[in-house]
């Protein structure tokens, strides 16, 4: 890890070998056979969500499934108008933003002391978040409602999104994260003077920026497709409740119907789509994106 | 001595958020929970208001006597398989896409989507891929390696449907851990790999001399968790098989699950204690994996 | 805490009546939303008119709804009217959990608005535990496709039981397509242990105890292995409810014939339109007992009700014949009110499938009945019993070997 310091050497872009195309050829078809095994379920169900059902047919008969002859934005209309779905969407939009904001920066802040500091009580803590990973937690649901209830705060967003920000995941991640950040660049800063709150916003975000992100999008996904604990929370106040909860209801009402399954999938997930497109290339550079 | 004072003050400071979050949210209910498993706690109990009786270690003997949950338990150790599978496959696609080719974003993007579906749709995809006449089988056949007649459908098989269900913890999983490889690798410099090209090391000896000794860290916190995650797998089964075919995928947290949930029939003393078990054993495991992985890492 | 709790409670409960002198009702319906929306709220504000002095908030629960019923039970916000079905009614009063609604409503009133059977299901010992709701019947009707049928070589639909197996051999040997799906691991009372009951076979002795183990039980199952494991039964009959499969089957013109509830028309309609339009509804075929299995939702008054006297108004309101009747004209659902035995709307037949399947299941309520009680620890004696007769599906059990094991664990494992 000491190889690396402070002052890396500006990275030369490795130009790419055409020297081998044989190599090259090789490497984008074994590329394009992952893809098609991670997207192929997804474009079917895009492909069976826009075709028109009332011809008859089977949601089997390849390759044709594949490539509707008829299409239609039908079944899509049927689920958004069933369900008047913009109002959830406001809400996981809601719910999905405060998560993610508090368990960055809860997360974070608990992670820099167990990645730099040594202070009495750091392993039992430590060991202690790592211990939340693995202890069943099926029944913390009947507690944490009722302290929610005795806190005022169920049947509100608030009380969905505190008692997920703080999570063993995000305090690890973290802590790996700032674990690799060489030392001499923080005794640089000491130093200087800085303050331990200006080295943590001023040197160990930037540098983790990667892994902030990938936190971040962990944290949106899990709390996008989260219905369970919404559920009960928000079990007196239906208004309130995510997009998650309001297509169980799909499962209910159109389970005879894998066209309108499949429309409503694609609208559940669209707008996670849509941020993690968006987002991706904050976390998902790669080598480039290393640190200069 | 001051110094180390002050430092003992700010790091409380800076871990007081999370601290007392976990302690009101995860702690207490963990500990509540873990105490229930001692407890008869049923519903009949529960409706007339009355609290949990101690009963020692009676809820451990039912559930250990229970066939159901010994198959269950079972299932999930066998469900283990996918960790070193999942986190090999990863880190080698990881290793893939880090180098900037023209369209690897694309390659990158994409293979990220099936993290960001949720089990619910991705059971429906699936169904649809392993059903009698899905696509699976329109492969084979496409590959003359199975006939019309032949075809079975993978989620009703005894000896497939386990493998099927593991296929989409693997689907699911591995651009959730490529992402955190991908991370890793960029602590890496450069000047090695390059060092090690120039010494002559081919691709195979660079990944296995290289990356992996360099990504222990890494490797450490996703084989914990994907190992977590697969002793503790659930949801892929409730939505896809509900434990069938004959068992042959009914997991431990299903058991949990289902004494938890199952109902005005409910008994939180079993389901407790069940989750405790399960929990000593994912514990025993954590313990393995550090040992493997933990002796280079330093603070 | 408690104390406080209760402080505050009763703080709300001041606030509340002095603000107005109403009462609020809470109810929670299964399933119902967004669909029938209309009719729901509808007859909401009919009960709202007649009784000034209650407002009603109603929830529509789905999946979760027995967990959000035990949680709000802790919680001390419990519902004040729920709908469940029959199994559940008898788990939840088994447990405790509901106030018998002969102590709210006199039994004579009782008796004179619902069949004697349809109050019968929901009774545990000496009480009934729900106002009976809309029902349905397993053996409804048959709905079947003549384009298949005519391929088939078939003219009319099967009169017995017995001719079903002939006709799914038929079918599928000459179309392709599948006969009909029989529930073979549906939840509860609707897969084998019904059958056994339709045919005239006890499901249990008078103590509760399994009587399921015989030959004749043995040979109708071994009759239905026979079907399956020859490929006349689609095969992800194991793994999904009978009635989504079939539906969703059907509408692809892959299934010949649903037995069951007018309402698979309904989502035909929405699905096929075309095929629809050319579906015929007929009679289906009864089992040799002749008699109807199926099942029906009730209203439960909670335990933990703050309300009950409120509660059970709107409780008998939602399940007095006009209502249910007019349930029935949204939904083709069958009343268990015996009014409906009389009502003219079922009368009417035209050419439409669903006016046709209405006309004839709405007035047969009184057929209603599961066919035994629920026993105490059902989830996991319905769970073992599940597993065996999948055993047998699969082969790895006799029919007889099956259903013995079945006994011997649901006599082990009972409680009263």
């Amino acid at each position: 890890m000491s190889a690396r310091t402070a002052a890396a050497p500006a990275r030369v872009a490795r130009p790419v070998s055409w020297r081998r195309p044989v190599n090259t050829a090789l490497r984008y078809a074994l590329l394009g056979v992952i893809l098609i095994f991670a997207v192929f379920p997804f474009v079917w169900t895009l492909a069976i969500a826009l075709t028109d059902k009332t011809a008859g047919s089977s949601i089997y008969a390849f390759p044709q499934s594949l490539l509707p002859s008829r299409v239609t934005l039908h079944n899509f209309v049927d689920v958004y108008r069933t369900f008047s779905l913009g109002k959830y969407l406001w809400n996981s939009v809601v719910i999905t933003g405060l998560t993610v904001l508090g368990t960055l920066l809860v997360s974070a802040l608990a992670a820099y002391p167990l990645a730099r500091f040594r202070f009495p009580g750091r392993g039992v803590i430590f060991g202690l978040i790592v211990l939340t990973l693995v202890l069943p937690g099926e029944t913390t649901f009947i507690v944490n409602t009722l302290t929610l209830k005795n806190l005022g705060l169920l049947g509100t967003h608030a009380g969905v999104v505190l008692p997920t920000i703080a999570g063993a995941f995000g305090i690890f991640l973290m802590r790996q994260a700032f674990l690799a950040i060489p030392a001499a660049l923080l005794e640089a800063a000491r130093l200087d003077g800085a303050s331990e709150l200006t080295i943590l916003t001023r040197i160990m975000l930037p540098l983790t920026r990667p892994s902030l992100a990938a936190l971040g999008i962990f944290t949106t996904v899990t709390t996008w497709n989260a219905y369970f604990w919404p559920m009960l929370v928000l079990s007196g106040a239906p208004d309130k409740a995510p997009l998650a909860v309001a297509v169980l209801k799909l499962k209910g009402q159109f389970n005879y119907d894998p066209f309108n399954i499949a429309a409503g999938s694609i609208i559940m997930m669209l707008p996670v789509l849509l941020v993690f497109l968006a987002a991706q290339r904050l976390f998902l550079r790669g080598m480039e994106g290393a640190v200069k | 001595m001051q110094v180390h004072w002050r430092q003992s003050l700010m790091s409380y400071t800076f871990l007081a958020p999370a601290l007392i979050l976990l302690a009101v949210f995860t702690f207490y209910p963990l500990l509540y929970g873990a105490y229930l498993g001692f407890t008869e706690y049923s519903g009949a109990r529960f409706a007339n208001h009355l609290p949990p009786q101690w009963v020692g270690l009676k809820n451990f003997e039912t559930v250990l006597g229970d066939p159901l949950f010994r198959t269950a338990l079972a299932n999930s150790v066998k469900y283990l398989l996918v960790v070193p599978a999942l986190q090999l496959a990863s880190l080698a696609v990881a290793v893939l896409v880090a180098k900037n080719i023209p369209g690897i974003a694309l390659f990158r993007a994409a293979y990220y989507v099936p993290v960001i579906t949720s089990v619910s749709l991705a059971a429906v995809m699936w169904e649809w891929v392993f059903n009698r006449e899905g696509t699976l089988n329109w492969l084979l056949r496409a590959l003359h390696l199975t006939t019309p007649e032949a075809a079975f459908g993978w989620l009703n098989s005894e000896q497939w449907a386990f493998w099927a269900v593991m296929l989409v913890t693997f689907w699911r999983g591995f651009g959730y851990y490529m992402v955190l490889y991908l991370a890793g690798l960029q602590a890496i410099p450069e000047e090695l790999e390059e060092a090690a090209i120039l010494d002559g090391a081919s691709a195979w000896q660079r990944f296995w001399r290289v990356t992996v000794p360099l990504m222990r860290p890494t490797i450490l916190l996703c084989t914990l968790l994907s190992t977590i995650a697969a002793l503790r797998v659930l949801e892929e089964v409730l939505v896809l098989t509900n434990g069938g075919p004959l068992n042959s995928t009914y997991t431990a947290l299903m058991y949990v699950y289902a004494k938890a949930f199952q109902g005005f029939d409910f008994d939180y003393g079993v389901a407790s204690a069940a989750g405790l078990v399960v929990a000593l054993v994912a514990l025993l495991l954590s313990a393995l994996n550090f040992r493997f992985f933990h002796r280079e890492e330093q603070a | 805490m408690k104390r406080s709790v209760k402080a505050l409670t009763l703080g709300l409960a001041l606030v509340a009546s002095t603000a107005s002198a109403q009462t609020t009702v809470t109810f929670w319906t299964w399933y119902l939303s967004p669909k029938f929306d209309g009719y729901i709220k509808d007859t909401i504000s009919a009960f709202e008119k007649a009784n000034p002095g209650i407002k009603v908030q109603w929830f529509d629960k789905q999946d979760s709804m027995v967990q959000d019923f035990i949680a709000s039970v802790n919680l001390g916000s419990a519902p004040d009217v729920v709908n469940l079905n029959i199994d559940e009614t008898q788990k939840a009063a088994q447990n405790g959990f509901l106030t018998a609604v002969n102590s709210l409503t006199s039994p004579a009133t009782l008796r004179s608005t619902f069949y004697p059977q349809s109050l019968s299901n929901f009774t545990s010992g000496a009480n009934t535990y729900a106002y009976p709701w809309y029902g349905w019947l397993n053996e409804g009707v048959l709905l079947y496709n003549p384009e298949l049928f005519k391929k088939a070589g078939l003219t009319r639909a099967p009169r017995t039981a017995s001719e079903m197996l002939t006709y799914a051999k038929t079918i599928k040997d000459k179309t392709g397509a599948y006969a009909w799906v029989p529930a073979l691991k549906d939840p509860n009372t609707a897969s084998f242990l019904g059958y056994f009951y339709a045919e005239g076979l006890p499901v249990t002795d008078a103590s509760g105890k399994a009587a399921f183990n015989t030959p004749a039980h043995a040979s109708l199952l071994a009759q239905y292995v026979t079907l399956y494991r020859g490929g006349y039964v689609p095969e992800d009959a194991v793994r999904r409810e009978a009635f989504q499969l079939a539906t969703e089957l059907y509408a692809q013109n892959r299934v010949a014939m649903i037995i069951g509830g007018p309402q698979a028309l309904t989502r035909i309609k929405d699905t096929n339109p075309g095929l629809y339009a050319k579906t015929v509804v007929t009679q289906a075929p009864l089992g040799k007992a002749g008699v109807q299995t199926g099942g029906s939702m009730g209203l439960v008054i909670p335990k933990a009700s703050r309300n009950p006297q409120a509660a059970a108004k709107l409780a008998a309101f939602f399940t007095n014949n006009a209502n249910q009747l007019a349930f029935a004209r949204v939904v083709p659902v069958v009343p268990t009110t015996k009014g409906a035995q009389t009502s003219t709307q079922f009368k009417t037949t035209g050419s439409d499938p669903v006016a046709r399947a209405t006309a004839l299941v709405g007035a047969s309520g009184r057929l209603i009945n599961p066919g035994y009680r629920a026993p105490g620890n059902s989830d996991d004696l319905y769970k073992n019993f599940n597993d065996n007769i999948e055993a047998a599906l699969l082969g790895k059990k006799t029919a007889q070997q099956a259903l013995a094991d079945a006994a011997t664990y649901w006599n082990a494992n009972l409680k009263k």
